[in-house]
């Protein structure tokens, strides 16, 4: 129930059940209560019929002639009867459209008096009667009782209830229906802008986009503003964080190189040859802490990922000229389109790094291999980087070495394997390994993982 | 040949440019961006030494501008920020070389002396051009495989002109590039020094390595060995 969508469908949905299902039991009750009083009213005035072709007989009683005004009374099954009953069991007449049926008539009434209510025949077809009780004067000014009885079968009134509750039904259902798809219609212009937030975002996450667009409607303007600026101020940070450290790096090592080079100008003696490794231990303590740091990966929000060709000529461009001498055969063979998703200094400090070495130990050849970790899925930003080089490569006993030292600096040689911790330490921060084994051309083959990034999921 | 180094701590500066001197070089230094960027541009120099952390204009936007103006010397950098951001950003904008802070002497004043040779279009450190040898890191001439005592300057000149073998040098340029700041420039010193040179290398005057091109200047007139 995470999405905004689906809640407020369901509230709505909920809302029309309840709105509807009292405006149906209103409406429903409402038509039958005033057909009822129609069915009532007509009762009614069949009731007065009777009464009105009802004639005394010679004795003073009461008779009803063979044939009735109202035809229904005449007819079988009609579904309207009547009945006359004095203070005995047997009626005195009943109508003949009630031959063969008995018709229950309610309760009678106190002379003067009406009554309706509600029977059933013996079928189960219900009656709704009325009963009026009167006093008739004999010849001999005797009170005889009478009881005038109608009634009338609902089934044709009960149909068309229930013909109206259907349509109701049907009615309601339809406006619902309608309702609910426009309110999810209007819903999905309402929440596009939410949703465009939403993949911006994690656009920005996995480094394709670097701040949110500015079109989003006025609410959220200032989510969007605020989201931008805390994207530029985490990237000042950790921009301010490396160049703090750089800055560091420099105050401390220039007075370092002034030292060393004075020292170089003094006669070789025991004091410039301590001097000298008290410089080197210095040194050493500097690059490894000073550098380190910075590699600490902190899925910083908006680091764009880096278009690793590029790069890679750059550094490549660069390397010739420094073994410009040498001119070792460097190969590129890298996965069109990859990106490193992180900070460049990151990518290039490990790619510098074991480009170096392998320049610097090869015989001639070095080759860097870049593939995505899952075969032909580029987007994922997890990858492997292989540099290969033809020289004599590195013995197991000495690779785990390699691969320890620099981790506590006070345990190690010191001016070696600082570059290839650096790069253990950016692999293992981006969630990575380096594993070090031997290569088809004939050196060293050191692979680096880096996973993809957290964020991606 | 003329070295300019750009550096902003004079300590270092200064113990480095003695050194440098002491190895033969002439000098000129700066100690910020913009003079830096001044000398680059208006003095006669054959390499810069940069340092990339530098006031008033970064190493950087310094080296960019140079080589915007069209010069072609080699530019050594010498840099703390030992992170590969920074090395590549520095060689993609027109840098040949690095060293990393704390540097021995020894490794800039051999980086150096690879980048000069390597302008000039030799490979290794020993120039040879006929029977002559000259080795760059030990400051050694042989000619014929026998050894041939200099003095420095004499060093300084033959250096200069088998470097840029083939190439005409004038008189001028000598004297710029080979004396230090501004004492007295007599272009006669010049031609006495080459004088010697010729008596040292070549006494029976039959080898002829260096040319006199009348009112232009000097060529090292030795085809290039092959494999140099």
């Amino acid at each position: 129930m995470s999405s905004l969508s689906a809640r407020l469908l369901i509230s709505v949905t909920l809302l029309l059940v309840f709105f509807f299902g009292v405006t149906i039991v209103v409406l429903d009750t409402a038509f039958r209560e005033a057909g009822e009083q129609a069915q009532e009213d007509i009762l009614d005035g069949m009731l007065m019929a009777l009464i009105a072709e009802a004639e005394p007989n010679s004795r003073g009683e009461l008779e009803m002639p063979l044939d009735l005004q109202e035809p229904r009374f005449g007819n079988l099954g009609s579904g309207l009867y009547g009945a006359l009953f004095d203070n005995t069991e047997s009626p005195v007449w009943t109508s003949r459209s009630s031959l063969g049926l008995n018709v229950p008539y309610g309760p009678s009434p106190d002379p003067g008096t009406n009554v309706f209510s509600r029977l059933r025949l013996e079928d189960g077809t219900p009656l709704m009667s009325l009963s009026l009780a009167v006093q008739w004067e004999l010849n001999n000014g005797e009170l005889k009782p009478y009881t005038f009885n109608v009634a009338q079968s609902l089934d044709s009134f009960n149909a068309q209830v229930a013909s109206f509750r259907q349509q109701l039904f049907t009615w309601f259902a339809a406006i619902a229906v309608i309702m609910l798809s426009s309110i999810s219609f209007v819903m999905r212009g309402l929440l596009k802008p939410l949703r465009q937030i939403e993949s911006e975002i994690s656009e920005v996450e996995e480094g394709r986009r670097q701040t949110l667009s500015d079109d989003f409607p006025t609410e959220l303007t200032s989510v969007a503003r605020n989201m931008n600026l805390l994207i530029g101020s985490e990237r000042a940070r950790s921009e301010r964080y490396r160049n703090t450290l750089d800055n560091l790096a420099h105050s401390l090592k220039t007075p370092l190189a002034a030292i060393r080079t004075v020292l170089s100008e003094q006669q070789t003696s025991e004091m410039t040859e301590r001097v000298e490794t008290q410089i080197e231990r210095m040194n050493d303590i500097v690059r490894y802490q000073l550098r380190k740091p910075a590699t600490i990966h902190t899925e910083t929000l908006g680091v764009a990922a880096v278009p690793v060709h590029h790069e890679l000529t750059r550094l490549v461009d660069g390397l010739a000229k420094v073994y410009k001498e040498k001119n070792p055969d460097i190969e590129l063979d890298v996965t069109e389109g990859i990106r490193f998703h992180g900070e460049t200094g990151d990518f290039l400090e490990v790619a510098g790094n074991l480009l170096d070495n392998a320049c610097k130990w090869s015989k001639q050849r070095v080759k860097l291999t870049i593939r995505p970790m899952e075969k032909g899925n580029i987007d994922s930003g997890g990858m492997i980087l292989t540099v290969e080089d033809d020289g004599p490569g590195i013995p197991e006993q000495a690779a785990d070495a390699l691969l320890k030292r620099g981790m506590r600096l006070d345990e190690s040689a010191p001016g070696h394997g600082i570059g290839l911790s650096v790069v253990k330490d950016i692999a293992a921060s981006y969630g990575g390994d380096v594993r070090i084994a031997k290569s088809d051309l004939g050196g060293a083959a050191i692979t680096v993982t880096i996973a993809p990034p957290q964020s991606a999921s | 040949m003329r070295l300019l180094v750009i550096e902003d701590d004079a300590t270092l500066r200064e113990s480095l440019c003695r050194q440098l001197g002491d190895a033969g070089f002439g000098i000129e230094q700066a100690a910020d961006g913009k003079e830096g960027l001044y000398f680059a541009l208006e003095y006669p120099v054959d390499l810069a030494i940069v340092d990339l952390g530098l006031p008033e204009m970064s190493g950087i936007d310094v080296i960019k501008e140079v080589r915007a103006k069209g010069k072609t010397y080699p530019i050594l950098i010498l840099t703390a920020r030992d992170r590969w951001q920074d090395k590549v950003d520095g060689l993609s904008a027109g840098a040949d070389d690095y060293v990393v802070k704390p540097f021995h002497f020894e490794e800039v004043s051999a980086r150096v002396n690879a980048l000069l040779r390597r302008s000039g279009g030799w490979a290794t450190s020993t120039l040879s051009a006929g029977p002559v040898a000259l080795d760059t890191s030990r400051q050694e001439l042989k000619v014929n495989d026998a050894a041939i005592e200099l003095t420095s300057f004499e060093y300084r000149i033959i250096e200069h002109l088998m470097i840029r073998a083939g190439e005409v040098i004038s008189k001028t340029e000598l004297t710029d590039r080979l004396y230090d700041q501004d004492f007295e420039r007599d272009s006669n010193v010049i031609e006495v020094f080459i004088g010697r040179l010729r008596k040292k290398m070549d006494p029976d005057n039959t080898l002829q390595p260096i040319e006199t091109l009348r009112g232009r200047g000097y060529r090292f007139a030795l085809e290039r060995n092959q494999d140099t």
